[in-house]
């Protein structure tokens, strides 16, 4: 009995449930210790007190490229660095996947983009990508000075490939970071991220 | 060129040759019949094939036709449905067509699932046909028609191609449309991998991290998978649930994580082996029924309005209405030839009934706006209400008995048949006639009314004014047509014998409201009233007495006493719930805060049920999860007391728990454990839920 009643249980975790493994607004932020371009491992804990945007990017990818050929991803670098806000770009594709890139590339992709990222983040081994469950490139996260998830989703509301929409577009990331630097409320925590998969 | 770019160009075209047999049949039709283009051709872009086709080569005006985008992405390439998943982006057709000229949505075809873990894609491989109709005005003047299409795509293998590309098409236009023989087979392929629209009661919810869908499915349809049109309800790479409970479909899937909002309405998109069908699913707001009513059609608007009137006229002949307004009629009818006299308190009636029932008409629709699920018929769900309309009734029989007489402008009956009566009585006599009739439209007309009330205020007022107009209308007729009022008998003598023949139907209907009373509020609240319409009695005998003279000292002073008494019993009434006598079989008790609290006192486990009628998923979950041999085993196996709170009327302790739950609305479950946190069930239930998660609560404590 005692056996059967388990064995039911069992089978009941494996159901419909809610989804746990997505990181949460309000909550602290996962963890991660990733090497960047230059060789140094940053962690999270490293930027206690200071605004922290996550950027997944891969080059390639269409949907970043829109964002990098128009100057919009370039210019909210810019932006939120000037701020003593930290950016951080992250490449999680994986060795020998598409936009899986070498430390020299990165560097090469970042000067000649003009990107000012405050480092590129490595993520290699997806640890990283799949503690946040980023799925998309571009994928936005914006982390509070006293580390809690406090925006995740897309870069802006139209998901398309097209640079042309950009100025259309409601700005997601700008509007929660600014919201984030002025000490208010992000008033849309949670938006839909578009792009290209990230390749784990 | 790299190595393998050229391997990849080198594969294209062999693939090419190998795709689909029909296509290259198509290619070579095409080729044989040059008269009149009805496709762009191929048009090439990076990793794959576009073209733009249409059904007819001349078109008429005032034709709808079909037109198909046709994508041929390159080998183990595809492109995006309406919901790409979780990343991707949807074929996208901007059409630029002359004035007049209208088109469609696509009318996708049914997407192929491609699992990247730990991301999930919807889209099409191969050569897919996305259809578009289009719709020539009648007064079409050109004399061609110019189909431009701005198509984007992404194409993606591991890499992701976005494309873009205008599409001109220009078609003939003709008296005659003249269709395209050789892409018939295309237009074909495009239906036939449409999903077919299934007519279905569907629902669906996003709640507490779950996606659940509700849809009806008497045969038992066998589907293997689900596609949901919208972006990010469901976590598209989690596993998908399905199952048939008792003639309904249930679909659930972990709620997006970057769900924000529930369209109205989405389209579930099942497949069935090498079938698909469409259904279309209504968001279930919490606290409202799921039922959207259709909306009126003035046809039947009117109609509705003269069924109202017709109501109202036969409400004359009620048995709670008759003996009260008959001898009025037919006093006023014979009203010494004072024809202004007669047509002013005729109005002055219509709008006294047309005023009670504008009233109650918004009472009701306030009480709806406020949230709370009554039909007509309300009036007969308050206890006191119905012992007041017993009170009166019983009044009203007595008066017609001879006990005493009303010299009131109320009613002027018997003594006052003879006396003039002033604009304002006829106006007061209109707004008891419908108090006495409200009883009565209740039984009778309470669906009709009830779905009138379903309706948008304005018409629902008028559906009511109808009624009362109807009602009215007898009244009306008396006062303009002298030959109509001529056939009613002359009062006299035979009016005394007839008017307490007449008090019979009152005390009918007064035994009628007694046995409402005896139903809701038990035979405790029943014996009371009937102790208050003895003191009616008693009061009203007195009252008499003193009308005829023969009263002693302090009788109409006891007079009032005995009145007074009868309506302190009726306030002092205190309704038991007239459910508590289905408890004793039900394997649940009624919920109340108090009950909880003692039983989570004693460490009982306790399922709590909070539910509603007009809450499908509610009754839907009784039936299959709740009310079935296996649940009423399993909580009796766990010693579990089951209550239940019905929230069909609002109920502030009920709303409160559901705050407490940060839920505001039903269905909403719990299972307390002793000794742990409250468990809430998820809002679709299924045969296993409850003892599942008893099992799991029973392992959980006794292992931990």
């Amino acid at each position: 009995m005692k056996l059967k009643q388990l064995i039911s249980a069992m089978a009941l975790a494996g159901t419909v449930t809610a989804v746990a493994a997505a990181p949460q607004i309000g909550a602290p932020a996962p963890d991660f210790t990733v090497v960047d371009s230059h060789g140094q491992t940053h962690s999270l804990a490293d930027f206690a007190g200071k605004n922290v945007i996550l950027e997944w990017t891969n080059h390639d990818c269409p949907f970043v490229v829109k964002h990098y050929v128009s100057d919009n991803m370039q210019g909210l670098q810019q932006h939120f660095t000037e701020d003593d806000t930290v950016w951080l770009s992250v490449i999680s594709s994986k060795p020998g996947s598409q936009g899986h890139v070498s430390p020299e590339k990165a560097n090469e992709l970042t000067a000649s983009r003009s990107a000012n990222p405050s480092a590129v983040l490595l993520d290699e081994s997806g640890d990283m990508g799949r503690a946040y469950d980023a799925r998309v490139t571009p994928h936005m996260y914006v982390i509070g000075a006293d580390g809690n998830l406090l925006y995740m989703g897309g870069i802006d509301s139209i998901p398309t490939a097209n640079p042309e929409d950009i100025p259309k577009a409601e700005a997601y990331l700008a509007n929660a970071g600014n919201e984030v630097l002025a000490g208010q409320p992000v008033s849309k925590p949670v938006t839909r991220p578009y792009g290209c998969s990230i390749k784990y | 060129m790299t190595w393998r770019t050229l391997r990849q160009r080198t594969y294209y075209y062999l693939s090419v040759m190998t795709l689909r047999f029909l296509v290259l049949l198509w290619l070579a039709f095409l080729l044989a019949a040059p008269a009149q283009a009805v496709s762009t051709g191929w048009k090439e872009a990076p990793h794959i094939q576009v073209e733009l086709v249409s059904e007819y080569q001349a078109v008429s005006p005032g034709q709808r036709f079909r037109v198909a985008l046709h994508l041929l992405p390159q080998e183990h390439w595809h492109t995006y449905w309406l919901n790409p998943g979780d990343s991707g982006m949807p074929t996208q057709i901007h059409w630029q067509l002359p004035d007049g000229v209208e088109v469609s949505d696509i009318q996708w075809p049914t997407p192929e699932a491609f699992s990247i873990p730990p991301l999930m894609n919807y889209g099409f491989e191969g050569s897919t046909v996305l259809v578009s109709e289009v719709e020539v005005p009648a007064d079409y003047a050109g004399t061609s028609l110019v189909l431009k299409a701005d198509a984007s795509w992404l194409v993606c293998e591991e890499i992701c191609i976005p494309g873009d590309m205008t599409l001109e098409l220009p078609l003939a236009v003709a008296r005659q449309a003249v269709v395209s023989s050789n892409v018939q087979a295309l237009f074909a392929q495009g239906k036939a991998a449409q999903p077919v629209l299934l007519q279905r009661t569907a629902s669906y919810q996003v709640q507490d991290g779950v996606f659940s869908a509700v849809i009806e499915s008497k045969d038992d349809l066998l589907v293997d998978a689900f596609f949901v049109a919208a972006t990010d309800l469901v976590e598209h790479a989690r596993p998908q649930e399905i199952s048939w409970q008792d003639g309904s479909l249930l679909l659930r899937q972990p709620q997006n994580t970057y769900f924000h909002q529930a369209p109205e309405q989405i389209d579930i998109v099942l497949t069935s082996g090498p079938q698909s069908f469409v259904v279309q699913a209504h968001r279930l707001d919490a606290g409202s029924p799921a039922v959207v009513s259709a909306e009126f059609g003035f046809g039947a608007f009117l109609l509705a309005l003269l069924l109202a009137a017709g109501g109202g006229l036969i409400l004359n002949l009620m048995p709670c209405v008759f003996p009260v307004l008959s001898l009025k009629a037919i006093s006023l009818a014979n009203n010494s030839g004072d024809s202004a006299r007669q047509k002013r308190d005729a109005w002055s009636y219509t709008l006294g009934v047309l005023t009670m029932f504008a009233l109650l008409a918004l009472m009701l629709i306030g009480l709806r706006a406020a949230g709370a699920a009554v039909g007509w018929g309300f009036q007969l769900q308050n206890p006191w209400l119905v012992g007041a309309l017993a009170y009166l009734f019983f009044v009203l029989g007595l008066s017609l008995s001879g006990l005493v007489q009303f010299g009131s402008r109320l009613m002027q009956l018997g003594s006052g048949l003879g006396q003039q009566q002033g604009a304002k009585g006829s106006f007061f006599t209109g707004v008891l006639a419908v108090i006495v009739a409200s009883p009565c439209t209740a039984p009778f007309m309470g669906a009709a009314l009830g779905y009138a009330v379903t309706q948008s205020a304005p018409v629902a007022l008028m559906v009511f004014l109808a009624l009362g107009l109807g009602m009215a209308l007898p009244f009306l007729l008396l006062a303009y047509s002298r030959r109509l009022a001529r056939l009613l008998p002359k009062p006299g003598a035979w009016m005394d014998t007839l008017k307490q023949w007449l008090a019979y139907p009152l005390y009918l209907t007064t035994v009628w409201l007694l046995w409402v009373l005896g139903r809701q509020a038990g035979v405790d609240a029943q014996a009371l009233v009937l102790v208050g319409l003895v003191c009616l009695a008693a009061a009203l005998w007195l009252w008499g007495r003193q009308q005829l003279g023969k009263g002693f000292r302090l009788a109409p002073q006891l007079s009032w006493v005995f009145a007074l008494l009868a309506v302190l019993l009726l306030v002092l009434l205190q309704p038991q719930s007239g459910q508590q006598e289905a408890v004793g079989q039900a394997h649940w008790e009624q919920w109340s805060p108090a009950r909880l609290a003692d039983l989570k006192a004693e460490q009982q486990p306790v399922l709590v049920n909070m539910t509603a009628d007009w809450c499908i998923t509610c009754l839907v979950n009784e039936r299959v999860a709740l009310n079935t041999d296996s649940s009423r085993q399993a909580l009796s196996d766990y010693g579990v007391t089951y209550l239940k709170g019905d929230w069909t009327l609002r109920d502030g302790e009920i709303s409160a728990y559901l705050q407490h739950y940060q839920r505001d609305g039903v269905p909403l479950y719990v299972l307390y454990w002793p000794g742990q946190e409250p468990k809430i069930l998820p809002q679709i239930l299924t045969p296993n839920t409850l003892r599942d998660q008893l099992a799991q609560l029973a392992a959980t404590s006794s292992g931990g």
